[in-house]
């Protein structure tokens, strides 16, 4: 159909009433005429006419096949297929909801979920140009066969990997640092990004206003201290106001402010974005003024990534190789100075470029796994979703066999008819589409806080990527539960369905409905297995002792911000936070640690008669001033703590975790044992004598929250040089609210030296990070396979209460021949026992041999634990028993009198 | 109507419809007589068809109508070829006339 044939069409349309008017004057007067003409070769009037009549044909006929032409016949015909599906499917409510609810749940948890992972994985990020040619560089080594991967580099790799490089057509530098912005009061730690100028030119982007800073302020060694901020950071935090030129003290140095990026950019940052752009090389100085003219040329600092944009017409292959061949060549250039780089035949190095996002690159992060599954989790809900719809449509065609049989009697073609059943699935799916949407953005925030960077928002009504699959996904769910019943009807023999009564043969269950009841609460009990499974995971995490007890510490981390601050002063300054932090009413203690929790040290140990004490494993150690083992209450199980008569020149003294003296002096008495201990890497420098073991305190989680081995031991920090434990643990009285934090942060930030800052943190959400791929999992699998087996009980239960409404006359006979209300309960409910019983069985199996696929994303539970199994396939048959409590009581309910009479 | 009329060939309604109105502007039943006569009465097409065949047209663009008084006075819709109309019917001719030609060489039973 041409344009022209569509707008001359429509125009038909609007007028169509009166070109009906106008053919109908058109053939009457066509009558007339050929009447006229027939009277003149002598016909009687009244004859010329009949014949004119005649010779003109069936004039319904002649103006039904010109209404054809104004308008669009085949759309009317779907249009009145749809006010027909609309008004069948208002006229049975409670089938009409159930299958709306139903879809929209299994709609909603797809939706949920891709919504969140388009977010870490897909999406491009926004003023992107020509995403699909832009790559994340990393670089990878396979030693013993153990890959490690990093898009984290030095910058001297870089200035390698690109040199020669003859791929891409654009590459730049990020690095993302959270540094003090603005000076007094209004200073807040904010998300900086270091960027190349050559950065912007991935983007689609201008300054809002001003400019954005280009290579001649990116210079090495030391670029220009020019910032670029978001739209949102000058809105929320600047007020809008006019801050072109202005100065903003951004980590050690002011940076003049030239430009404002326009609404929604983000860099290509994965969690919270960055509020601020500095040239990258202006960063190095401004974390640590001596690496100003090293950072360039040396291999021992991975601090930023590269992205780069691939030239048109080379391949991914083609790219890797010639990274591969630079990375190999910079590795050479790297053990000319360090001869510990291991040769390439033991690491196998390779560099590669891969997607942009970080969730879809080689190295995703610990969610990343848990992630994929509960994507295919969410998948089977749909699945069973579509079982449960299939099941109650085919319920609707088998109650409406009849009316389907007088349809297609009276000459309705079959095709029609299947259409009539797919557009009636099409606006279930619709409103499924509706419904699952709403239920993704208020059910799925739980899932979202777990996934998504803090303080991101999400708006399913605007998000047109989601609102696509939720309709692909409502497509596919509408036709794979409409296709069989829609076959089995337009299959259906008329004249059996017209000649039988409701009575006759009606109640047998098709195979096909056995069939989609039993795959349902198949997989809804596979999925519960699993969520059982994450569930007595993430207990077995919770309940690892972590040997302190944090939950009401928080961690405060001085940034002096001063570039020229030396040792000493430092020192100083921390003493004094140390004092105002025990001297806030209202808290517990304070304390100095050295490392943050999962982040510690190591440094080299020697004890006399164990040749090397690094084979035995990882030994951790920390630096603490004395009331440390108070704030983080940790016990000392045997000898003392650290007290004042360590002083800086009594002799050193260390206290060591149990399991670490069992290991060292396995049998022996560890207190009053010597250890040597050297903190220096290189093996001239001299071991400090001897360092005796004082206390044994109990183990302590300092790596890993599930690492087994728990070798750690404290120091002194009054016997240690400046420098060290430069946090301050602060212990509450009460929960760390943040009203709490904030009344900390400002008492400590009044005696911060100059513009310095205080970075304060929850201890318990450190640990909570650690233990968040098995919440992870733990939430989703719960969730959803709760929703699994609530669609696979709503499915038993409508089928069941359809075999007894249609065995209703049945049921009378049986108990007018006497059977007992026990009897007929038995009957019922044992149907839904059996479909229970059936599905559980099926379900354990896939569970049974799914499980060495979970296995690995469980903490110390087998996939195939017992315990488990029973208690789903327990909650299975209560189901059944439950779904099909209600039909039971209708039947013994059923009225023998009535089956009697119709006899 | 003679009892030799011949059907029209299917297909060919758009056709001669086209040729009549290529002659001038005409009404539904001067469509009619115009056809009816110039084949000498061997032709003959079921009038009323006429019409939805003229709808057809004219939201395919080939036709448009206009209210006029006819000879006799009375109000009547006469219909017109547009510019794609008569593009329209170059086409229909060309291609019907090769279509009769290879018909009548197959009907004689040579390739010639």
């Amino acid at each position: 159909m041409t344009l022209r044939e569509i707008i001359l069409r429509l125009r038909a349309w609007v007028r169509r009433d009166q070109l009906s008017r106008a053919l109908d004057a058109e053939l009457e007067s066509h009558v007339d005429a050929l009447a006229r003409d027939l009277a003149h070769t002598g016909m009687s009037p009244a004859d010329a006419r009949t014949a004119a009549r005649r010779q003109l044909g069936n004039t319904t006929v002649i103006r039904e096949s010109s209404r054809d032409a104004w308008g669009f016949p085949r759309l009317e015909n779907v249009l009145q297929d749809i006010r027909y599906g609309v008004r069948g499917l208002l006229h049975a409510p409670g089938f009409t909801i159930t299958v709306i609810l139903t879809l929209g749940l299994g709609i909603g948890a797809n939706a949920a979920m891709f919504a969140v992972i388009d977010r870490l994985m897909f999406r491009p990020f926004p003023h992107m140009r020509e995403p699909g040619s832009v790559h994340r560089v990393y670089v990878q080594t396979t030693v013993n066969g153990r890959r490690n991967v990093y898009a984290t580099i030095p910058y001297a790799r870089y200035l390698d990997l690109i040199a020669q490089a003859q791929s891409f057509s654009q590459h730049a530098t990020v690095s993302e640092w959270r540094l003090g912005v603005g000076v007094g009061e209004h200073a807040r730690i904010q998300k900086v990004a270091g960027v190349s100028a050559s950065f912007f030119g991935f983007f689609n982007v201008r300054g809002v206003q001003g400019r954005l800073f280009t290579d001649v302020e990116d210079q090495r060694p030391m670029g220009s201290l020019v910032a670029v901020l978001t739209h949102e950071f000058w809105q929320t935090v600047l007020g809008s106001r006019p801050v072109l030129g202005e100065p903003l003290r951004v980590g050690k140095f002011d940076y003049t402010i030239i430009g404002i990026l326009p609404p929604g950019f983000v860099g290509t940052v994965q969690g919270r974005p960055p509020h601020i752009f500095i040239p990258i090389t202006t960063v190095p100085a401004n974390l640590n003024p001596w690496q100003r003219d090293i950072y360039a040329s040396q291999y021992s600092w991975d601090w930023m990534e590269i992205i780069v944009r691939r030239k048109d017409g080379v391949s991914v292959a083609a790219a890797n190789t010639e990274l591969t061949q630079a990375y190999i060549r910079s590795r050479n250039s790297q053990r000319v100075s360090n001869p510990r780089v291991l040769p390439d035949s033991l690491a196998h190095p390779r560099a590669i470029v891969a997607p942009l996002r970080n969730g879809a690159g080689p190295a995703p992060g610990p969610e990343s796994r848990v992630l994929k599954w509960v994507s295919g989790v969410a998948g089977i809900v749909l699945l069973i979703a579509c079982a449960n719809v299939a099941n109650i449509m085919l319920t609707r065609v088998l109650r409406r066999r009849r009316e389907i049989a007088v349809r297609l009697a009276l000459g309705v073609s079959r095709s029609r008819l299947l259409g009539q059943f797919v557009i009636e699935a099409m606006l279930l799916a619709l409103v499924g589409v509706v419904v699952g949407l709403a239920f993704a953005q208020w059910g799925g925030s739980a899932i979202r806080a777990l996934l998504l960077p803090e303080g991101s928002t999400l708006n399913l009504g605007t998000d047109w990527r989601t609102i696509g699959v939720a309709g692909v996904c409502a497509i596919v769910a509408a036709l794979l539960s409409t296709i069989g019943p829609a076959v089995l009807a337009a299959r259906s023999e008329l004249t059996p369905s017209l000649k039988s009564g409701v009575r006759e043969g009606s109640h047998r269950r098709s195979t096909l409905q056995t069939a989609l009841l039993v795959t349902q609460g198949a997989l809804s009990v596979a999925l519960l297995v699993g969520a059982g499974l994450f569930v007595r995971s993430l207990g077995r995490v919770r309940d690892i002792p972590l040997g302190f007890d944090v939950s009401r510490v928080v961690d405060v981390y001085p940034d002096f911000r001063d570039a020229n601050l030396e040792t000493g002063v430092e020192d100083a300054a921390i003493r004094q936070l140390l004092a105002a932090a025990q001297s806030i009413p209202g808290t517990a203690g304070a304390a100095r640690a050295n490392s943050a929790l999962f982040r510690s040290s190591t440094a080299r140990l020697r004890i006399a008669g164990i040749d090397s004490v690094e084979q035995l494993g990882r030994f951790n150690f920390q630096v603490v001033s004395p009331e440390y083992f108070d704030v983080v209450q940790t016990r000392i199980l045997r000898g003392r703590g650290f007290s004042s008569i360590d002083a800086p020149h009594a002799p050193r003294v260390a206290i060591v975790s149990q399991a670490m003296a069992q290991a060292l002096w396995p049998g022996r008495e560890p207190l009053g044992q010597c250890m040597e201990v050297t903190w220096e890497a290189a093996a001239n420098v001299p071991y400090v004598p001897c360092t005796t073991v004082v206390g044994v305190a109990e183990d302590a989680a300092y790596q890993a929250l599930t690492d087994e081995q728990r070798f750690v031991y404290y120091l002194n920090l009054e016997q240690m040089p400046g420098g060290w434990a430069r946090q301050i643990l602060v212990r509450l009285n009460g929960e760390p609210t943040a009203t709490e934090i904030e009344r900390v942060q400002r008492a400590l930030q009044r005696v911060m030296p100059g513009d310095g800052l205080v970075i304060l943190r929850k201890l318990q959400d450190v640990i909570d990070d650690q233990s968040r791929s098995w919440r992870l999992g733990t939430t989703l699998f719960v969730a959803f396979g709760g929703l699994a087996l609530v669609v696979a009980a709503v499915g038993l239960y409508g089928v069941i209460g359809y075999t007894i409404a249609q065995r209703m006359h049945e049921l009378g006979m049986r108990i007018a021949l006497g059977a007992r209300s026990s009897h007929i309960l038995r009957l019922v409910l044992g149907q839904g026992v059996w479909f229970a019983a059936a599905g559980a069985a099926f379900g354990l199996a896939i569970a049974f041999f799914g499980a060495r696929f979970i296995e690995p994303l469980l903490y110390k539970q087998s996939a195939r634990d017992p315990l488990v199994y029973f208690g789903v396939a327990g909650t299975m048959i209560l189901v059944g028993l439950v779904a099909s409590a209600a039909p039971a009581l209708r039947a013994i309910r059923a009225d023998p009198n009535r089956a009697l009479r119709s006899e | 109507m003679g009892n030799d009329a011949a059907p029209l060939l299917s297909g060919t309604l758009d056709l001669l419809i086209l040729k009549t109105l290529s002659a001038g502007a005409f009404h539904g039943y001067g469509i009619a007589q115009h056809i009816k006569r110039l084949s000498n009465e061997a032709l003959t097409i079921e009038e009323g068809s006429l019409y939805p065949a003229l709808q057809r047209m004219m939201v395919k663009g080939w036709i448009v109508s206009e209210s006029k008084k006819s000879p006799t006075g009375r109000d009547a819709r006469y219909y017109r070829l547009t510019a794609a109309g008569r593009k329209q019917l170059g086409q229909e001719e060309a291609d019907f006339k090769r279509s009769i030609a290879a018909t009548v060489r197959v009907l004689k039973g040579s390739n010639a």
